[in-house]
C-alpha cells in the first residue's frame, strides 16, 4: 500500500490520498445503503462534508432531468436511485428481453445491499473447483457458512427485476435505442438526446424522438454509445465466449453446487476457462484478451478438458461478448457520466462485473442526487467527479489485489499450477471468499499472512524449477 | 494439360507430354486393377493445408477421367475438367472436413499413462533407492507427467481425481537438485567479479581489500555486483526487468487516467 500512496500522490492530488479511512467508510456505507435512508441530511452526517454545489441555480419549477441510457444492472439501479432521491428520470433499454451473455454470478453482498429476492438466484454455488493445466484438482469452498453461497443468475431475469423497481420508484422506462446526443450550447444549457422509440408492438425501426435533460447516465455496456460521444477512449478488452449446454440429468447433479475454473495455456493464455451451473443446463467457456482470433481453438480445449463431465450434452446456444479489461480514460464530462461495463469497472482475474456495474450505477446517483439537493438544483461535473473518487477509493484496493493476483498467478502454466496448489490452503480459500462475497480486503492474522506468503513463494519456486526441466526435456 | 491437374507440377513443355501421356496411359490402367474405394478415404488425415486438398481433387479427378474411355485425352478441355474439379473439390472438402473431423473424434491424445502414477498421485513406494525415497526420480517423473499434459491436453475426470501435490517432495531435496546448482553458478561469478574488481581497484588506487571494504563507495560497487549477478543472468534479463517495472504501475496508470483529465483542465469547480 505504501507505493499506492506514492503514485497517487503524484496523480490527482488530494482526490486519491490515502485509503487509511477505507474501511470505516466501508462499513458505514453499507449500513446505509441497505437503510436505504432517503434523506441527504442523515447521510452527510455520517459521511462527513458533502456540499452541493452552493454556486448551481436552483431549478425553477421542475425537477433535475437525467437521463440513463441502458438498462442493464448499471442502468437500473442509477435509475431507481435517482427516482428515490427526487430526480426525473428516464431510463432508455433497447431490448428488454435481453439475454446478456454472462457468467452470471453475483456475490453475496450484492443480494443484502440491492435487497434482492432469493427467487431471483437459479443457483447457490457453494463449491468451486479449480483444475491446474495438469488437471491437478483442488476444491475450495470448505470454509464457507451454511448461508454463504455465489449467487447465479440469469441476467434476463436480474436486469427485468432491476428495471422494475425503477419504473416503481418512479422513473419512466422506454424501449429505445440510443444514437447521439448533442452537447448543451452554454454553461447550464440542456443536453439533447437523440433516440429511436420502439412501439410495444414491437417491429420497424422505431420513432425518431429527441429529449432534452440536463445530465446523462451511460450505462449502456461495452460498446457504449454515450462513451463515444463523450469522446472517452478505448479501453483493452477480452473476448468472453459462452455455449450453452444442456446436459443429461445424471451429469448436472454434480454441478447443482459446483462452478469449475480451468486453466491452462490450451484453455486460455491470459483468462480461464469454466463451467457454470445455470437454472438447467451449463455455461461452458473462455475468454482472452491477447489471442482474440483463437478463441474457438480454446473453446475446443475448454470442452476436450470438460469433456467427460459434459459429455452427452447439446449445444443450445453460443454467445460471446467483450469485457473491458480497464477503466476508459474518461469518464466524466461535463454532465455525463459513465457507470458499468460503459466505464470499464470489471475486474481483473475473475473477471466480475455485474456487482460493480450496480454499485457504480447507484454510487453516481446518490451523487447526482445530493449534488442537485433531491433534484431542486442543477448539478455540474464537480459533483459527478464525486462519484468517481467515491468509487475509486472504495473498490481500488479490490482491483489491484486483483490485478497483482492475475500479473502473478496467470503468466505461465508454472504459475498456474501454483495458484492451483495454494488453493487447496484452508486460509487462501477464507480470505478468498470473503473478499469477494463481502467485497473487503481485509488482512487477517498476520502471522497466518507470512505463513502465506511463504508458502506462496514456494509453490511458485517449486513450480518454476519444475518448469525448467521440462523445457530441458522433450518426449 | 491434364498434367495441369496436379497442382504442385508445373505444365510440362510439349515435347515431353507424349511420353507423360503414355506414362499416364499406363497409370490409369494400373489404377483400374485397385478396387474402387469411396473418395474420402483418399483422402488425406487432415485438409487443413491446402496442398492436401487438391491433391486430392487431383487423384478424384483422376478417377473422374478414369470413368471416361481410356482414350487419350489430349484434348480433355481444361475448362470442363476445371469445373468438374472445382464442383468436386467443394464436395470433396466438405466430405473431407467431414471425413476428417469424423476421424479426429475417434483418433483422441493418447492418454497418460505410468506404472507409478496411482490413483491421482505418485506412488513413493514405487520410488525406493537403498530403502529410501528416490526424490529426484519423483520430480523426473512429474516433470514428464507435466510436459505430456501439456502436449496432449486430457479431460480431467471425476473418477480418476488428480491429487498430487508437490510439497510432499521435502524441502532440502528441492535445494539440493535445484537451488544449489544455481548458487554454485552465482557464486562463482561473484567472485571471479569480485577478485578482479579488487585486482583493479588496488592497481589504481594502491588500496588493499581489507582498506577497500571500509570504503563506502567500494562497498557501494560491492551491493552493485552481487545484484546484478542475481538479477541479470541473462542478456534479456534487463529488458525483462524494465517490462516488469512497468507493469507494476501500468494499471495504477490506467485509473487515474480520469483524473490526470481533471487537474489539466481549466474549468471553474467549486471544491
Amino acid at each position: 500500500m505504501a507505493s499506492l500512496s506514492t503514485t497517487t500522490s503524484t496523480a490527482a492530488g488530494e482526490s486519491l490520498r490515502s485509503f487509511a479511512g477505507l474501511r470505516r467508510e466501508t462499513r458505514i456505507l453499507r449500513g446505509v445503503a441497505a437503510a436505504d435512508a432517503p434523506g441527504s441530511q442523515l447521510r452527510r452526517r455520517q459521511l462527513g462534508v458533502v456540499r452541493a454545489s452552493r454556486t448551481s441555480p436552483r431549478l425553477n419549477g421542475r425537477k433535475l432531468r437525467v437521463a440513463v441510457v441502458g438498462g442493464g444492472p448499471a442502468g437500473g439501479s442509477a435509475a431507481e436511485a435517482l427516482a428515490k432521491g427526487g430526480v426525473e428520470t428516464m431510463l432508455i433499454e433497447r431490448k428488454l428481453d435481453n439475454c446478456k451473455p454472462c457468467g452470471g454470478a453475483i456475490p453475496l453482498c450484492m443480494v443484502e445491499e440491492f435487497g434482492l429476492p432469493l427467487d431471483l438466484i437459479d443457483r447457490r454455488v457453494t463449491k468451486m473447483k479449480m483444475i491446474s493445466p495438469s488437471n491437478v484438482a483442488v476444491d475450495i469452498g470448505r470454509t464457507l457458512g451454511p448461508d454463504e453461497y455465489i449467487g447465479m443468475v440469469r441476467r434476463e431475469v436480474l436486469d427485468a427485476y432491476l428495471r422494475e423497481r425503477a419504473a416503481e420508484a418512479g422513473a419512466s422506462v422506454i424501449n429505445g435505442l440510443f444514437l447521439r446526443l448533442e452537447q448543451p450550447e452554454g454553461p447550464g444549457g440542456p443536453y439533447r438526446i437523440h433516440y429511436n422509440e420502439f412501439s410495444p408492438a414491437g417491429g420497424g425501426a422505431g420513432e425518431r424522438r429527441t429529449a432534452e435533460v440536463d445530465a446523462v447516465v451511460g450505462a449502456d455496456g461495452a460498446n457504449s454509445r454515450v462513451a463515444k460521444s463523450i469522446g472517452a477512449g478505448e479501453y483493452e478488452y477480452a473476448i468472453a465466449f459462452q455455449e450453452r449446454v444442456r446436459i443429461p440429468e445424471t451429469k448436472m447433479e454434480y454441478y447443482k453446487e459446483r462452478a469449475e475454473m480451468y486453466v491452462g495455456d490450451d484453455v486460455s493464455p491470459d483468462f480461464y476457462g469454466w463451467v457454470f451451473p445455470k437454472c438447467d443446463h451449463v455455461a461452458v467457456g473462455t475468454g482472452t484478451v491477447t489471442h482474440k482470433a483463437d478463441i474457438k481453438k480454446f473453446q475446443a480445449a475448454t470442452r476436450l478438458r470438460a469433456k467427460d463431465k459434459i459429455e452427452g450434452g447439446t449445444i443450445i446456444r453460443v454467445e460471446a461478448h467483450p469485457i473491458p479489461e480497464h477503466p476508459r480514460p474518461r469518464r466524466v464530462l461535463g454532465r455525463v457520466a459513465l457507470v458499468g461495463d460503459a466505464a470499464g469497472y470489471v475486474t481483473k482475474c475473475s473477471g466480475e462485473g455485474i456487482y460493480f456495474a450496480a454499485k457504480s450505477g447507484r454510487m453516481c446517483a446518490e451523487a447526482i442526487v445530493e449534488g442537485s439537493e433531491n433534484g431542486s438544483r442543477m448539478i455540474d461535473e464537480g459533483d459527478l467527479r464525486k462519484y468517481l473518487e467515491k468509487f475509486d477509493k472504495m473498490y481500488w484496493p479490490t482491483y489491484k489485489v486483483l490485478d497483482v493476483l492475475q500479473k502473478l498467478f496467470y503468466r505461465s502454466n508454472a504459475a498456474r499450477e501454483a495458484f492451483v496448489e495454494m488453493c487447496a490452503d484452508e486460509y487462501v480459500q477464507k480470505m478468498t471468499f470473503d473478499s469477494y462475497l463481502y467485497k473487503k480486503v481485509v488482512p487477517g492474522n498476520p502471522l497466518d499472512d507470512l505463513k502465506l506468503a511463504v508458502n506462496t513463494i514456494g509453490s511458485l519456486v517449486r513450480a518454476t524449477a519444475l518448469r525448467r526441466e521440462m523445457e530441458k526435456l522433450t518426449l | 494439360m491434364s498434367m495441369a491437374l496436379f497442382s504442385s507440377s508445373p505444365p510440362p513443355p510439349t515435347t515431353l507430354s507424349a511420353l507423360s501421356l503414355k506414362h499416364r496411359l499406363s497409370f490409369r490402367t494400373q489404377l483400374a486393377l485397385f478396387p474402387r474405394k469411396a473418395p474420402s478415404l483418399l483422402l488425406p488425415r487432415s485438409t487443413d493445408n491446402g496442398a492436401g486438398v487438391v491433391s486430392s481433387t487431383a487423384t478424384v479427378a483422376e478417377e473422374e477421367e478414369e470413368k471416361d474411355k481410356l482414350e487419350e485425352k489430349k484434348e480433355e478441355t481444361p475448362p470442363p475438367a476445371a469445373a468438374e474439379k472445382d464442383v468436386e473439390s467443394k464436395q470433396q472438402s466438405l466430405l473431407g472436413s467431414n471425413g476428417a473431423a469424423a476421424r479426429a473424434e475417434e483418433v483422441l491424445p493418447p492418454k497418460f499413462k505410468d506404472p507409478r502414477w496411482v490413483g491421482g498421485t505418485w506412488d513413493l513406494k514405487r520410488f525406493q533407492k537403498d530403502g529410501k525415497t528416490d526424490w529426484d526420480a519423483v520430480v523426473d517423473a512429474e516433470v514428464r507427467r507435466r510436459k505430456w499434459l501439456e502436449e496432449n491436453p486430457e479431460a480431467s475426470s471425476n473418477d480418476e481425481p488428480v491429487i498430487f501435490d508437490t510439497s510432499i517432495i521435502p524441502w532440502w531435496s528441492w535445494v539440493k537438485r535445484f537451488h544449489l546448482p544455481e548458487a554454485e553458478l552465482l557464486n562463482g561469478r561473484a567472485a571471479m567479479i569480485g577478485f578482479f574488481m579488487a585486482y583493479f581497484v588496488d592497481s589504481l588506487t594502491g588500496i588493499g581489500l581489507v582498506d577497500q571494504m571500509g570504503n563506502f563507495f567500494c562497498k557501494t560497487l560491492l551491493f552493485i555486483a552481487v545484484a546484478g549477478v542475481l538479477l541479470i543472468r541473462k542478456n534479456e534479463d534487463i529488458d525483462t526487468l524494465k517490462k516488469l517495472l512497468d507493469e507494476t504501475t501500468f494499471y495504477d496508470r490506467q485509473w487515474q487516467a480520469t483524473w490526470q483529465e481533471d487537474k489539466s483542465s481549466s474549468d471553474s469547480k467549486a471544491k
